[in-house]
């Protein structure tokens, strides 16, 4: 399998990990590369609110989050995570790796209290070149090559 | 982050509690709980406002030994032949893909373990693969997902749509027993196959004419696996704000992917909002020049864009 999973610069002693809502696997590149640091989710309760998430939403997740080891807690999510790093003496915060660009501005603001590696999560495509992204069909004809990892399509 | 409507008055929101002492162990919110009643009334009682706007929650239970198991049940030959119809073998893996419960790249080689002909999985893994285009598109354009993408292609000015969800959709109490039980199995569930979500949009959008962002924001209430990159470019595809042209369904259409489980009952058979060949139904709905009514088909292979033609052809 392609694993494009890159190790952290070092090993996880010196680390907690910081668990959001695009990688809530027990096998995701942070918890994974730092087996037994101590690990936080933090509800974002502007976020609950500003979006309406529905109970059956927050439960879904809670019902993941109860499978990891994780703390949880809820709050402001940058100075949570930073609070947290800061109570177990940690000089960085590993995450995986997300789209979404509230997941940028709050690593930019953890960033400021302490640094964050962020891990890509093993890609869907093995494959890094260009890809037309205007429409499905374009990406579709570029990345179907590369879109069943390590087997071929007709192997 | 932005949303174009509904954001909620700022005393509303809890603010951050900046300078507050050292987090102490009592912040720490609970991590056991005697069963799943346990755990719902805990974030009921956590979240009060949410639990207040409905109390719904889902059979699917949240976790990594759920996924596992809703994996192992994912049979891609079946999709394959079976995924347009409401009652189909489709996975259910929306919301563990959603949460990065599992990856992409673990539900796609666990399909193509589970077959014997690589090609029976070729369906599934192009399902995948729009879940990967839509947060490549995502990724580039972040917060401008909740922008029109492109101007409208139905004729109309986009200030003609109303900028809120109506009551009665909301509600689910719209007359159309089709769009009544979507609403509720939305609400309830956190679930509506794919093509209950294309109609319903559709109809929120074409039919009462409302900015696809209102009923974007609604589904995102509510689905388990609601995403703003998939959701929202989804609704951007049916409203025609990306793509080539606005998507559009028929009761015939409907009848035959639900197979007649609302049609066949329904006291407006024959005489619904949904009644009429795709061109009666595009003069209806649209203002297009002639030439554009009629231009269905000219794009590209793209798969929904073929379901689409499929969709339109009479029987
Ligand atoms: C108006 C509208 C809103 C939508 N909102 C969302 C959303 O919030 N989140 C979401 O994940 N999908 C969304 N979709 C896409 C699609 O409907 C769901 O992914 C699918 O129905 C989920 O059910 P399933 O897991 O049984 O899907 P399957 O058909 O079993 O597919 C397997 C997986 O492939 C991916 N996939 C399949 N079809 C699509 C698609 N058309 N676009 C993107 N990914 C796809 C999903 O991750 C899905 O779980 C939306 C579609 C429409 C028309």
């Amino acid at each position: 399998m392609p694993s494009a999973d890159r190790s952290p610069s070092q090993p996880a002693h010196d680390a907690v990990v910081w668990v959001h809502g695009d990688c809530l696997s027990p096998r995701g590149p942070a918890l994974r590369w730092a087996p037994g640091a101590p690990a936080i989710w933090v509800w974002d309760d502007a976020l609950v609110e500003e979006w309406r998430l529905s109970l059956k939403r927050l439960v879904f997740i809670y019902e993941s989050l109860v499978e990891l080891p994780v703390t949880i807690r809820r709050g402001d999510v940058a100075a949570e995570v930073a609070a947290f790093a800061a109570e177990h003496g940690a000089t960085r915060v590993l995450t995986a790796g997300s789209p979404s660009p509230r997941f940028r501005s709050i690593v930019e603001e953890v960033e400021r209290a302490v640094p964050v590696e962020v891990l890509p999560v093993e890609p869907f495509l093995a494959y890094g070149g260009h890809l037309d992204l205007s429409r499905f069909a374009k990406y579709w004809r570029v990345a179907q090559r590369h879109a069943y990892g390590q087997a071929s399509l007709f192997d | 982050m932005t949303r174009s409507h509904a954001t909620p008055p700022a005393d509303t929101i809890p603010s951050a509690d900046a300078g507050s002492p050292a987090p102490l162990p009592d912040r720490d919110l609970r991590r056991e709980f005697a069963d799943r009643e346990d755990l719902i009334a805990y974030v009921a009682a956590l979240f009060p406002a949410a639990a207040a706007r409905d109390r719904h929650v889902a059979p699917t239970r949240g976790g990594r030994a759920a996924a596992e198991a809703t994996l192992a049940a994912v049979d891609p030959a079946a999709y394959a032949l079976t995924r347009n119809t409401v009652t189909g073998r489709v996975t259910r893996l929306g919301p563990y893909l959603r949460y990065g419960v599992l990856s992409l790249a673990e539900v796609r080689d666990h399909a193509i373990n589970a077959v014997r002909r690589r090609g029976d999985t070729s369906k599934l893994v192009q399902e995948l693969a729009w879940r990967d285009y839509f947060a490549r598109v995502y990724a580039r354009i972040g917060d401008g997902i909740w922008d029109d993408r492109e101007p409208l292609k139905t004729g109309h000015d986009a200030r003609s749509y109303a900028a809120e969800l109506p009551d009665d959709v909301r509600a689910g109490t719209t007359g159309l027993p089709c769009m009544d039980a979507f609403v509720r199995d939305l609400r309830e569930t956190g679930y509506l196959h794919n093509h209950a979500r294309l109609w319903l949009a559709a109809y929120l959008v074409h039919w009462r004419r409302v900015r696809w962002q209102a009923g974007a924001a609604w589904f995102l209430e509510h689905l388990l696996c609601g995403d703003p990159a998939s959701n929202n470019l989804s609704w951007q595809w049916v409203a025609s704000t990306f793509g080539h042209k606005p998507y559009v369904f028929n009761r015939e259409n409907l009848e035959q992917y639900t197979e007649g489980a609302y049609c066949r009952t329904c006291p407006l058979y024959g005489r619904c909002d949904f009644e009429g060949t795709y061109d009666e139904l595009s003069r209806r709905l649209f203002r297009l020049e002639p030439a554009d009514a009629t231009r269905r088909g000219r794009e590209a292979p793209e798969r929904r864009d073929r379901g689409r033609r499929d969709d339109r052809r009479p029987r």
